[in-house]
């Protein structure tokens, strides 16, 4: 007989606000049921108001760890590539959301916990303890995570270039990261509108990359962002939505 | 039919109900000037002032989530106790790392709804079958993820959370369907609750040798047995006044109920310091300031409503004259 391995969740012992902003949080069953609804809810709405389409599902690892990264236009982003799991990792890969948007106060924490499952990134003291502290988990749980590693929204739909953070959580390790594409997404729901509009989504996942490799500091991270963006990039090129001109763009183009 | 379940007019029917109602209250009104005079004084230090006025908050909000729900009425009895199992339930299972084994969790769950449900119902024999039911069905669901390792690990973790929060807390609902159940479920709960106190006073009074140092460092024999014997005069007063004129009225049977409620009260608390001390954690969660989880306040109370109920059933039978199987028929 095996010995017994009791082990407590590692957020135990936490009252509930902490709990929520923990990135050691372990969801339960309560957690899990309702996180079903909400995605059944999404993916329902997302499928019928956006017409949400997935190609490249094949290049998906089967278990994790993986990082999901893609380009970040609009709060529906994580909402499309969650949706677009097959369901043996929809309760295993968490998104990474901006803690002072998503965790500021209580209710935006319960929100984001029960919910989203996602986990907290502090964009204004995010130090290396809590990059540390997630790719821990990643490897050890493992789970997955769902980046965004502009650091923010493109308030034109134009891609801004990735940060380094990401670098720090997956340089020298074997984690898979998957770079993905959004398209669409910045004209259903860019930053400052108020109401979705029923414009067409489309996410493309395209072959995951591998760092192990890479050393663990600036020269290590600089490869990884540069790689990674390029990989993104390349799936843009791809896109068969066709590609309705920013007034930026268009303006440059006039130029 | 509606009046069983939601007969709130008749809450203060009977004098027991009345008399706890308004010692409680009491009690909780007199706790503050106690602590303000103690604290001024200078009989306490501050961090034990501090402590004792946020577990004092937390009973502002316990009692009355504790005793409301009898008072109201048997459906919201019924439902307040299976919340409280679903509740412990939980803390144990993020405790013993058994949460992770969802489909274990799921039987639980569905089989302390189906405990409610009896209760509701007032079917015994679907109450009592539901214990060997879910056991199984926790022994088969062990099976599924094809997995032999671990499998005689969440198998008997699994039994034991149904056991001690599904099976054994269950048994305080289906107390709501005696005639009597208000002033049983508030003498039950309100005495358990006291003998604690009972055991903490009388421990930190007189307290010199240690019950069990390795099971639970804080608990004296001195509190023990002072809990013993103030718990047991006060059992036989509150029992004697609610069953008068049957059998269980008697100077030997009323003596050994009192006796039950303060051992098996501090054996569930011990039951609970040595899960706790096995995993290496001091309390089940942070629910309630002050106190720490739900278990760590209810803890005794888990053992003592099956014990009781039995002992009861025996001399006076439980939800005699009621009617049966009200929902499913039969």
């Amino acid at each position: 007989m095996k010995d017994w391995k009791l082990q407590p969740a590692r957020d135990l012992g936490l009252p509930a606000e902490q709990r929520w902003r923990s990135l050691h949080r372990e969801n339960g069953l309560l957690e899990t049921i309702t996180q079903g609804f909400w995605r059944v809810l999404t993916r329902g709405y997302l499928c019928t108001y956006h017409r949400l389409s997935v190609s490249g599902r094949e290049y998906l690892p089967a278990a994790p760890p993986m990082v999901l990264i893609a380009n970040h236009a609009s709060h529906l982003d994580a909402l499309c590539l969650a949706a677009s799991l097959p369901s043996a990792l929809r309760e295993r890969v968490l998104p990474v959301a901006a803690g002072d948007t998503f965790f500021e106060t209580p209710t935006q924490a319960a929100f984001s916990a029960f919910l989203l499952n996602a986990l907290p990134m502090w964009r204004k003291n995010c130090g290396r303890h809590a990059l540390d502290e997630l790719r821990r988990r990643l490897i050890d749980e493992p789970c997955g995570y769902i980046l965004f590693p502009e650091g923010t929204r493109s308030r034109d739909g134009e891609m801004l270039p990735f940060k380094a953070g990401l670098g720090m959580l997956v340089a020298g390790t074997a984690v898979p990261v998957v770079p993905c594409r959004i398209d669409g997404a910045f004209d259903a729901c860019p930053p400052h509108a108020r109401v979705p509009r029923p414009k067409r989504i489309q996410v493309r996942i395209g072959p995951h990359l591998e760092f192990a490799d890479l050393p663990q500091n600036r020269d290590g991270w600089e490869v990884v962002r540069a790689r990674c963006e390029e990989a993104v990039r390349a799936l843009a090129a791809q896109s068969t939505l066709i590609a309705q001109p920013t007034p930026q763009e268009t303006k440059r183009r006039g130029t | 039919m509606s009046d069983h379940f939601f007969g709130f007019r008749k809450a203060f029917d009977h004098p027991v109900t009345i008399g706890i109602a308004v010692t409680v209250a009491a009690l909780l009104a007199a706790t503050p000037v106690i602590l303000a005079i103690l604290g001024a004084g200078g009989r306490l230090d501050a961090k034990h002032r501090d402590e004792l006025w946020k577990r004092y908050f937390s009973w502002l909000v316990l009692v009355p989530a504790m005793l409301g729900p009898v008072l109201l009425g048997a459906a919201w009895t019924i439902a307040g106790v299976a919340v409280l199992s679903l509740a412990c339930y939980r803390e144990y299972a993020r405790a013993t790392g058994l949460f992770r084994e969802r489909s274990i969790s799921v039987v639980v769950v569905l089989g302390t709804l189906v405990v409610a449900f009896a209760s509701a119902d007032h079917w015994y024999e679907l109450f009592l079958a539901m214990f060997p039911i879910t056991v199984a069905c926790i022994a088969i669901t062990g099976i599924f993820p094809d997995r032999p390792q671990g499998y005689i690990q969440r198998v008997a973790l699994g039994v034991l959370g149904f056991a001690l929060f599904g099976a054994a807390l269950g048994h305080l609902g289906y107390f709501a369907n005696d005639r009597n159940y208000r002033p049983i479920l508030l003498t039950l709960i309100v005495l358990v609750e006291l003998n604690d106190i009972f055991a903490y006073i009388a421990g930190r009074l007189f307290g010199k040798r240690k019950l069990a140092p390795n099971t639970s460092p804080g608990k004296a024999v001195a509190g023990c047995l002072g809990a013993l014997v103030a718990t047991t005069a006060l059992t036989v007063l509150l029992a004697h006044l609610t069953f008068a004129g049957t059998p269980l009225d008697a100077p030997l049977p009323l003596l050994v109920l009192g006796v039950m409620i303060s051992v098996v009260g501090q054996f569930g608390d011990l039951v609970l310091s040595s899960i706790k001390r096995d995993l290496g954690i001091k309390d089940m969660g942070a629910v309630i300031p002050g106190h720490g989880g739900l278990l760590d306040r209810f803890d005794s109370l888990l053992l003592v409503a099956p014990a009781v109920f039995h002992y009861l059933a025996y001399f006076v039978g439980v939800g005699a004259g009621q009617p049966h199987r009200i929902f499913s028929g039969g």
